[in-house]
C-alpha cells in the first residue's frame, strides 16, 4: 500500500544551503548539491529545496543541473522564483520531479491550471506558510510580514484540484522544537493531502502526525542532514506506520 | 544497429537529465534524441514522460516522432516507456480531453480509482510471468502520477494498490517487445535501478 514519506528539505539562500529559524534568521550548513547528495545516499523518501530568496530572478536552475549532475535517485522537489508556466517547465527539465509554488499562488494564481495542463496536477504542490491566531488558521507572507487568512484564489485551486498536496508550513516553529498540529487540524478542505514542515524534530510527534489521514508527508530540514544514520533511525521509530523500509542507496540491494 | 545502446526519446516533455543518468548507471550505453536518424541507432528506444497526456502527444507529434515510433515497433525494436510514457503506449486518454495514444497497448488511459492522485512510494504486486520484474515483487518503488493505463490481464505483469482492501490497478506491461513502467524506477533508488537494468536487458533480447 501506499507509503507515507520523509522528505529531507535543504532550504536555499543566495545560493548556499542554510538553516533557517522562521525564515527570518539563517546559518550557513554548506552546498546544497552535497546535501541533497547525501540524502539520496541516506534513503530520503523525497528530497525539497526551497530557494527562498529567488523571486524576480526565477528558479535557480544552475543548481538543479548541479543536482541532476549527481546523478540522484530520490524525487526532488523544487521551490522558489517560479514565476510562469515556462519556468515550471524548466526546472522540470533541468531536474526536478515536482514542483512548489507560493509567491504565485498570490501574485499570479490564474498560471497555475496553466502549469496543471503542462505537467499535470501531481507534479505541482502548494507550499503555505500557516499559522494559528486565536481558533484560526491564517497565511503568512514573508515578503509583507503579514498574516491573513488563506485567499480564496488558493482555495479554489485547491478545490479544483490544480494542486496535489499542500506543503503546510508552520512559519512560527520554523527551525523550531515542535510543529503546531493546529495547523492540520484547522486546515479547511481535509481531503487535500498535506506534506507537513516545520518544527519536526521530535519521533513520537512525527509518528503522530503521519498517522493523521490527511498527512502524507513529514518534512524534515537539517536535523536529517547532520548524519547518515537519522533517517534509518528515525524510520525505526516509527513503529507500524506504512513507511517505506529505510535502505541505503546501493546499485543492487540484495 | 549497435548491440546495447539505448536511445531515449527527447520530445520536450520529462526529466530527460535524471533518465539519462540512470541509465547510464545500468552500464549501458545511451543519448537522448528527437531526431530519427540519430535514434535509429539505438536497439532500444526509451519514452520518458512528465506531465500531461494532450501535452505529450502534442509533443510527439510537433517532433514528427509518432511514425517514427510506430514504424520502430513494427519492425521488432523495443520500446520502454515511463510513468506518462506508459501511458502513451495505449490507444487513447481522458485526461484534460479525449486524446489518441500511441496504440502499442490496447486500452485506456484513465484517473486513477479510489483517490485523486498516486503519488510516494509503493510496493509492486508482480504477476511472475515478466523476467525483467522476478527479483521485485514487494519492492517499494516511486509513483507520481493521476492517471492509469487500463488493459487486458494478458499484458498486465504488475500492478499497485492504494490501500490493502482497494482495488489493484495496472503499473507495469509487457506486450512482446513493448514494456511499460508507470513508476518512476530512475527516481526509485537501489529498487528503481534494479529494474531499469533487468527490463533493459530483457528488451534487448526481445527487440
Amino acid at each position: 500500500m501506499l507509503g507515507k514519506r520523509l522528505v529531507g528539505v535543504i532550504t536555499v539562500k543566495n545560493g548556499w544551503a542554510v538553516q533557517s529559524f522562521g525564515f527570518g534568521r539563517y546559518l550557513p550548513l554548506g552546498r546544497a548539491e552535497i546535501l541533497a547528495d547525501n540524502l539520496d545516499r541516506w534513503g530520503a523518501d523525497e528530497v525539497l529545496v526551497l530557494c527562498i530568496d529567488r523571486g524576480a530572478a526565477g528558479p535557480d536552475l544552475a543548481l538543479l543541473r548541479r543536482m541532476a549532475a549527481k546523478g540522484l535517485s530520490t524525487p526532488l522537489i523544487y521551490g522558489g522564483g517560479i514565476r510562469s508556466v515556462e519556468d515550471a517547465v524548466a526546472v522540470v527539465a533541468s531536474g526536478a520531479d515536482r514542483i512548489a509554488v507560493d509567491a504565485l499562488l498570490r501574485d499570479d494564481p490564474g498560471v497555475v491550471p496553466g502549469i496543471e495542463a503542462a505537467l499535470g496536477a501531481q507534479a505541482v504542490i502548494a507550499a503555505l506558510p500557516l499559522g494559528v491566531d486565536g481558533d484560526a488558521l491564517v497565511s503568512f507572507d514573508y515578503r509583507t510580514r503579514t498574516r491573513a487568512p488563506l485567499a480564496e484564489a488558493t482555495l479554489a485551486l485547491l478545490r479544483a484540484g490544480s494542486v496535489s498536496e499542500v506543503l503546510a508550513m508552520d512559519h512560527v516553529n520554523d527551525g523550531g522544537a515542535a510543529f503546531d498540529e493546529r495547523i492540520v487540524e484547522l486546515f479547511p478542505i481535509p481531503s487535500v493531502p498535506l506534506i507537513v514542515f516545520g518544527g519536526l524534530r521530535d519521533p513520537d510527534q512525527i509518528r503522530r502526525v503521519l498517522g493523521r489521514p490527511s498527512v502524507r508527508a513529514a518534512a524534515i530540514g537539517n536535523s536529517l542532514s547532520y548524519g547518515e544514520n537519522r533517517i534509518r533511525q528515525l524510520k525505526s521509530k516509527l513503529g507500524a506506520l506504512p513507511i517505506r523500509a529505510p535502505s541505503y542507496l546501493r546499485w543492487i540491494d540484495q | 544497429m549497435t548491440r546495447k545502446l539505448v536511445g531515449i526519446v527527447d520530445y520536450g516533455a520529462g526529466n530527460i537529465a535524471s533518465v539519462t543518468r540512470s541509465m547510464k548507471r545500468t552500464g549501458y550505453r545511451c543519448f537522448a534524441s528527437r531526431n530519427p536518424a540519430e535514434l535509429d541507432k539505438a536497439s532500444v528506444l526509451v519514452l520518458p514522460g512528465v506531465g500531461a497526456f494532450p501535452s505529450a502527444m502534442q509533443a510527439l507529434h510537433g517532433c514528427g516522432l509518432v511514425g517514427y515510433l510506430q514504424e520502430s515497433v513494427q519492425a521488432g525494436r523495443s520500446l520502454v516507456g515511463i510513468c506518462l510514457g506508459m501511458q502513451l503506449l495505449g490507444d487513447f486518454s481522458e485526461e484534460i480531453a479525449p486524446t489518441a495514444g500511441l496504440g502499442f497497448v490496447p486500452g485506456r488511459v484513465v484517473r486513477v480509482r479510489d483517490a485523486r492522485w498516486h503519488i510516494g512510494w509503493n510496493a509492486l504486486e508482480t504477476s511472475g510471468r515478466a523476467s525483467f520484474l522476478a527479483e521485485s515483487d514487494g519492492r517499494s518503488v516511486y509513483f507520481n502520477h493521476s492517471y492509469v493505463l487500463e488493459t487486458s490481464a494478458e499484458y498486465v505483469v504488475a500492478v499497485a494498490r492504494l490501500g490493502e482492501a482497494l482495488a489493484p490497478f495496472p503499473v507495469a506491461v509487457q506486450r512482446g517487445n513493448i514494456f511499460g513502467l508507470q513508476f518512476h524506477p530512475e527516481k526509485s533508488q537501489s529498487a528503481g535501478l534494479r529494474i531499469l537494468a533487468d527490463v533493459l536487458a530483457e528488451a534487448h533480447h526481445a527487440g
